[in-house]
């Protein structure tokens, strides 16, 4: 029994970040946000925001607080040229072409949704 | 699953199948409308929301219902949700009780849900397949519900002081009533000669009040109490609900014969 009969406050009401699949084998995306004061009513609010129109299979439902917030400009904007680690300078194209010539395999088709 | 032999249509205890439709009907018709008196108030905006898609569903159960009641008995869906005086709906009086604050709220649909759940599960798997394939479909809508209202019981019961007061006092106000989902079906032994329900409403009732006794219990909320009046459990419906009437009656009433 965990009523409070100190009239403790209310638990506070907090943000969760609800990600959602649309459909089996897609990737979960970031759907938006609700706010409720604990898992369980985040859960039913986060099916009733970005569920109820059957246009989701899965979702995921965060308290914002537990998400690891990484914004520091030194780790992700690094003033110095590191365009060398960017992938843009090795075309593949022409090669993967040429081994799949000489190994018989076809070209593998889109992933089926 | 075994498939049960199709029932020749001759053979359906047609008056006692329209007072079990229309019960049900107006039961989810009553307590959809009342919930959405909650759409712009409800304690928080995801709350708001959750309720007024609550309402909507369970709108879209009447709907159905009286879809099926307007097949069996030639007549139309609209004019049985509006058309009728108010002293000819049937549903149950543990609906009449007004909005009533969010404690009275929740209380009202612990009990309906937790009622309708026993109700259903003695109806899905019944003969008449119309009935028992749209039972199948509303009980994992249901669910739902059931989900949403128990993680408020358990809320309002151990929030606080307050809030416990307002249930206990809203368990008050309804427990007398909240038997009547149960009120005996006139001629239901047909239905359950017909193997259209399961059992007796008599006996579903006890099988209510013995599933949520539990419940109850680890709350240390005080037990529902006999029915009072058991016999006009789904007529008398009193001054709330004709106010509620005269609020869904009146769009369609401001042009009758309108087409929407």
């Amino acid at each position: 029994m965990t009523r409070d009969r100190d009239g403790a406050p209310a638990p506070a009401i907090e943000a969760w970040e609800v990600f959602r699949q649309e459909k089996d084998g897609d990737p979960m995306r970031h759907g938006g946000s609700v706010m409720a004061p604990d898992a369980e009513l985040a859960a039913h609010y986060a099916r009733e925001l970005f569920g109820r129109r059957q246009e989701s299979v899965r979702l995921w439902i965060v308290r914002r607080g537990d998400v690891v917030d990484l914004d520091d400009p030194d780790l992700l904007q690094p003033p110095l040229d590191r365009s060398f680690k960017k992938p843009g300078g090795y075309v593949m194209r022409d090669k993967l072409a040429a081994a799949r010539q000489a190994s018989g395999q076809a070209k593998p088709k889109a992933r089926s949704r | 699953m075994t498939s049960p032999p199709p029932m020749a249509t001759l053979a359906l205890p047609t008056v006692a199948l329209d007072a079990l439709l229309r019960s049900m009907a107006d039961d989810e018709f009553v307590v959809g409308f009342t919930d959405s008196e909650w759409t712009g108030i409800a304690p928080l905006l995801e709350e708001d929301i959750a309720m007024s898609s609550l309402s909507q569903d369970e709108l879209g159960h009447a709907t159905a219902l009286y879809g099926l009641l307007a097949e069996l008995t030639g007549g139309d869906a609209d004019a049985l949700a509006y058309d009728r005086e108010p002293a000819d709906y049937r549903h149950a009086r543990l609906l009449d009780h007004g909005r009533g604050d969010w404690a009275l709220t929740m209380a009202r649909r612990y009990l309906y849900e937790t009622a309708d759940a026993v109700r259903l599960e003695a109806i899905a798997g019944g003969r008449w397949s119309p009935l028992a394939d749209l039972v199948a479909k509303i009980v994992r809508e249901e669910r739902y519900h059931l989900m949403h209202v128990e993680a408020w019981l358990d809320r309002l019961a151990t929030g606080s002081d307050d809030t416990y007061a307002r249930l206990t006092t809203a368990l008050d106000e309804l427990g007398p009533d909240a038997g009547t989902v149960f009120t005996p079906l006139p001629d239901e032994q047909a239905l359950i000669d017909a193997g259209i329900l399961a059992a007796p409403m008599r006996e579903l009732e006890d099988r209510w009040r013995a599933a949520i006794a539990p419940a109850f219990a680890r709350l240390a909320l005080p037990p529902i109490p006999p029915t009072v009046d058991p016999d006009s459990g789904r007529t008398d419906h009193g001054a709330a609900f004709d106010w509620l009437w005269s609020e869904f009656t009146m769009v369609r009433g401001s042009d009758v014969g309108a087409t929407w």
